[in-house]
């Protein structure tokens, strides 16, 4: 009997443990149900450098055009077909499907030229090499809207105040991932007034005009502290 | 009444626009601006004064017009009478009267009492300053002081601190940060010719057909000149071939970009030289009348140990050895050793075998900071004198340098130890010559050179210098293996006096900062890369009591007790000094011109002899100084011959093992220039380029699982850091390397950098050590 119960305890005293084990096991073994968003620090750009000079073997052409006062365009018609600023524009006319873009889109929006049809120069993709144009360009069919938008625009950069200096060169005010090659908008018939560069031979461009991280991220000034003991 | 106001106003403002579109015409000469673009434009109220002076930061030198209103700098541009960027600047050169006004520009001296900075007026502080110097030549001899400069020192500066410590303490302890930067190039120049500096100038882009640059990012590093060639491409459609071991912005806009291994450029060099005498493209007229061979040691080790000394043994050797030892270094052979493939090879070396075609070499950096650095610049010498290529019109090797008067103040003053302002300090003759200019015995000046500058810090560690002046430079972000010198100069019983605009690394470490004068708020001058000597006027007034580094020497000098020698009036010295600093180059080899000459003009090249700049150094038709009856004397070397030099490929001295399997390269980027203590306090600047970043190759990075903007650390057998990634941005770096820019203090690399460096220029290799990399 003193045999059996001392058996008996001694199962308990195991099942006992066995829970207390379990459960602690258990207890620390529990993960939250998410894991927490870390705030990262976002990093300012460095844009990449593909495509700087890709349209340089041009610029002494674009610095020896004449300026078709009759077909310019301006930054008010180049925004118009954007949804705010840095939008990919729409495409203010008509378009065939079924293409892609490197046998429609391509053969004018590579190198540009006058489209009597239009009246107007074509403007100069910044990026040739992605050839889905309609994966971000769509047309505009309608001109009605379905139901209306409140949406707040983002505001475009003004011209003219970027200047750090009376004399020194803009920054350049704008992302410019993707829109590397500085010469497809800012030189040539099709480059809006404002923003058509007077230089277009220099073709490092980014010798004189460096990238602002406000758009980003304003990180505002550099100065160090005496360091005492 | 009220209608008159307004139209007096309404006139003002209109004349005030009028101005600021006149302003902006003459910026641009010949171009007519958009209405839109120059309506914002910020407006000059119309006392605007333009005066000329060379750009504050590269060694390009470019001419500048800096925009004085009321007292202040407000605006630069191009100069356009300047024949090295005919009014063309870069992003720095534009802003960089912006430099001149940061928010935390010193102003007084600062003074170090009980670890805290204490400031004092600018009497106390030099009176301390000398009599420190006293009280340490006293206790510890006279090589236990030192001075420190840099390639930005003008030649004014420069050279009172060479007067002031070889000429009246009598110590070599003269050295300048142009020994991180320069030292190569020059003992290249002086084993191949004998003399220093280009024989060409930057006129040369003009006439040449095809470019090679050797490890020179161009496009960012000296923007100027390379928009040069581009201009020339456009135009002529010259060549540009981009040889380096890393993806830039040049390579970008090169016709060709050829990768090769860290180092091998050594035997790159060598295989080209073997393909010119293999097909028979050696202009061997020019080689008989005007070419020695030679070969020097080998295996000379790396300089990694205290108190390494080394001393080249020059021995004369035939064509008939020079071609057999070349049979090593056939393109077959080299592409195994360098990933350049032989076609490669083949295809730079027909370009300047060419005899139709007019080569330039371009070189910085790349080949400068180089375990090898004099042998490559021997080598790409020699791929010129081969073929004959050179002090001509077009067909020149062109050594680039980095700050503005490296050239100017380091190389021709001579703030190196074993310098003088003509000649070596080993020569009894040229020590008499500068004793006599200088009026001191001429048993003052040591025969002996004592510590270049990796050495010279190694010396503070140890504690056999005692006291540091530092000017114009900023040692505690530049040094390589930086965390030993940190610490060496943080140990008791140091004493270090730093000179400079704002707080740094290095001010951190100082006893007394003094603030100093920078650029045009003070007067001198700058010599460039193509032997341009340029002056500059005081054209603002320099901040609190700021004081010119030039002065702050001249007043210790006096206070020393050399009255005597620095004799000069404060209103009329750095005319006094460069008139006395002249008679050390006097004759036809290195004549320096006048000073009212420099005033009026964009500067000028030396040798100038007889009212005229001399283009092509060398070469009959130029240069006066040729003698020989020749078409070219090189008048360097005794016997009017330059050297081709025998020198063979040798590894790096830390190359990548399996607990370091990557190579880390550092350098810069076109924002900023050296450590930033400028650039970084100009917004615009400062916004483009934050930070510093590691660049990795897209496929190291895939691997690793890293993407831009993730933490990496790099680990070498140095120590530690973690920065952001960059994969795919500015540049990208060959797959095994990794690349980071140094203008960081927040982000010091070269706390992990090695000190190996060229055992004959002594200039470290900052471009290659082994490192480990990892996402944190």
């Amino acid at each position: 009997m003193k045999k059996r119960l001392g058996i008996i305890s001694l199962f308990v005293i195991l099942f006992i443990a066995f829970v207390v084990v379990w459960n602690y096991s258990y207890e620390t073994g529990k993960e939250e149900a998410y894991i927490p968003i870390e705030n990262n620090n976002p990093t300012p750009v460095i844009p990449s450098e593909t495509g700087v000079f890709k349209r340089s073997k041009y610029a002494l052409d674009y610095a020896n055009m004449p300026v078709d006062k009759n077909h310019e365009r301006s930054l008010k018609t180049y925004y118009k077909n954007r949804a705010y600023h840095g939008a990919p524009p729409s495409i203010p006319h008509k378009v065939e499907d079924r293409n892609m873009g490197d046998n429609s889109c391509l053969k004018c929006h590579e190198n540009g030229g006058f489209t009597a049809k239009f009246n107007a120069y074509t403007p100069v993709t910044p990026h040739p090499e992605m050839i889905n144009c309609r994966q971000c360009h769509v047309p505009q069919n309608t001109q009605t809207l379905f139901k209306g938008t409140n949406f707040p625009k983002l505001k475009a950069p003004k011209v003219g105040i970027n200047n750090a200096l009376i004399s020194s060169p803009p920054i350049i005010p704008h992302q410019i991932q993707m829109r590397e090659n500085c010469l497809s908008c800012h030189a040539g018939p099709s480059a809006p007034k404002e923003i058509r560069v007077t230089h277009p031979e220099r073709v490092n461009c980014r010798q004189c005009h460096v990238i602002n991280n406000k758009e980003t991220k304003d990180i505002g000034i550099f100065i160090k502290e005496i360091k005492n003991e | 009444m009220y209608n008159s106001v307004t139209n007096r106003r309404s006139f003002i403002k209109k004349m005030a626009i009028l101005s600021a579109m006149t302003a902006a015409a003459a910026m641009f000469p010949g171009i007519v601006f958009a209405e839109e673009q120059e309506r914002n434009l910020p407006k000059g109220s119309g006392n605007l004064e333009w005066k000329k002076a060379p750009c504050r930061f590269c060694g390009v030198g470019c001419g500048v017009l800096v925009g004085v209103e009321n007292g202040k700098a407000i605006a630069v541009k191009g100069d356009p009478k300047s024949a090295v960027n005919k009014g063309l600047c870069c992003v720095k050169g534009y802003h960089s009267v912006m430099s001149m006004y940061g928010k935390d520009r010193l102003t007084k001296p600062l003074v170090k009492k009980n670890g805290r900075y204490v400031e004092t007026s600018m009497k106390e502080a030099l009176d301390l300053i000398a009599s420190k110097m006293k009280e340490t030549i006293k206790d510890y001899g006279k090589d236990a002081v030192s001075i420190y400069g840099s390639g930005q020192w003008t030649i004014p500066d420069g050279y009172v601190a060479s007067k002031l410590f070889k000429g009246c303490i009598g110590t070599n302890n003269v050295e300048a940060n142009a020994r991180l930067c320069m030292a190569s190039a020059v003992t290249g120049f002086l084993t191949s010719f004998g003399a220093d500096e280009p024989m060409g100038c930057y006129e040369d882009i003009d006439h040449a057909d095809v470019f090679v640059l050797w490890g020179n990012n161009m496009a960012e590093m000296h923007p100027v000149l390379f928009s040069r060639l581009l201009d020339n491409r456009l135009k002529r459609g010259v060549k540009i071939i981009d040889f380096a071991t890393r993806t830039t912005r040049t390579s970008m806009a090169a016709d060709k970009s050829i990768l090769f291994l860290p180092q091998t450029d050594l035997a790159v060099a060598n295989a080209i030289c073997y393909e010119i005498i293999k097909n028979g493209w050696v202009n061997k007229s020019f080689v008989k009348k005007h070419c020695n061979f030679s070969k020097g040691l080998t295996n000379m080790g790396y300089g990694l140990e205290d108190k390494y000394k080394f001393k080249d043994k020059p021995e004369k050797i035939s064509f008939e050895e020079y071609k057999t030892f070349l049979e090593d270094y056939s393109p077959e052979k080299v592409e195994k050793i360098s990933g350049v493939s032989a076609k490669d090879i083949k295809y730079m070396a027909a370009y300047y075998g060419d005899p139709n075609k007019k080569v330039m070499s371009l070189w910085c950096m790349g080949m400068n900071q180089h375990s090898r650095g004099t042998w490559i610049n021997n080598l790409v010498y020699n791929i010129h004198l081969l073929t004959g290529k050179i002090s001509t019109p077009g067909n020149s090797p062109f050594s680039l340098t980095g700050q503005p008067s490296a050239c100017g103040t380091v190389r021709e003053v001579g703030t190196l130890t074993h310098k003088l302002p003509h000649g070596v300090v080993m020569n009894p003759k040229h020590r008499e010559f500068a004793a006599k200019i200088w009026e001191v015995p001429v048993e003052n000046i040591d025969p002996k050179p004592t510590y270049h500058t990796v050495e010279m810090f190694r010396a503070l560690d140890r504690g056999d210098i005692r006291f540091m002046w530092i000017q114009v430079t900023n040692p505690m972000v530049t040094m390589p293996k930086l965390k030993r010198y940190r610490d060496g100069a943080k140990k008791e019983g140091r004493f270090i006096v730093v000179s400079d605009i704002y707080p740094t690394p290095t001010t951190d470490i100082a006893d007394v900062i003094l603030p100093s004068a920078m650029w045009v708020e003070r007067e001198g001058m700058y010599g460039n890369s193509e032997r341009r000597t340029q002056h500059f006027e005081q054209m603002v007034q320099p901040p609190g009591e700021a004081m010119s580094d030039t002065w702050q020497l001249v007043e210790v000098a006096k206070r020393m007790g050399f009255e005597k020698q620095f004799y000069y009036k404060e209103d009329t010295h750095i005319e006094e000094i460069y008139n006395e600093y002249r008679k050390h180059h006097v004759g036809k080899k290195h004549n320096m011109a006048p000073l009212a000459v420099l005033k009026e003009q964009s500067g000028a090249m030396w040798p100038y002899v007889d009212g005229k700049s001399t283009k092509w150094r060398f070469n009959a038709k130029y240069d006066p100084a040729c003698s020989n009856g020749e078409e070219f004397h090189f008048y360097g070397k005794p016997d009017g011959k330059a050297v081709i030099w025998q020198r063979p490929y040798e590894p790096a001295a830390e190359e990548p093992d399996a607990a370091y399997p990557y190579w880390l390269n550092t350098g810069r980027v076109v924002e900023h220039w050296h450590t930033g203590s400028m650039t970084r306090r100009i917004p615009v600047l400062h916004k483009a380029m934050p930070h510093a970043y590691v660049e990795l190759n897209p496929d190291d990075a895939k691997r690793l699982q890293i993407r831009t903007g993730d933490k990496v650390k790099l680990t070498t057998r140095r120590g530690e850091i973690v920065l952001p990634a960059s994969v795919n941005e500015r540049g990208v770096p060959a797959p095994m390397q990794v690349f980071v820019p140094f203008f960081d203090e927040n982000m010091l690399i070269n706390d992990i950098t090695l000190d190996s460096f060229c055992p004959i220029s002594k200039e470290p290799d900052y471009k290659k050590c082994a490192v480990q990399i990892e996402k944190v």
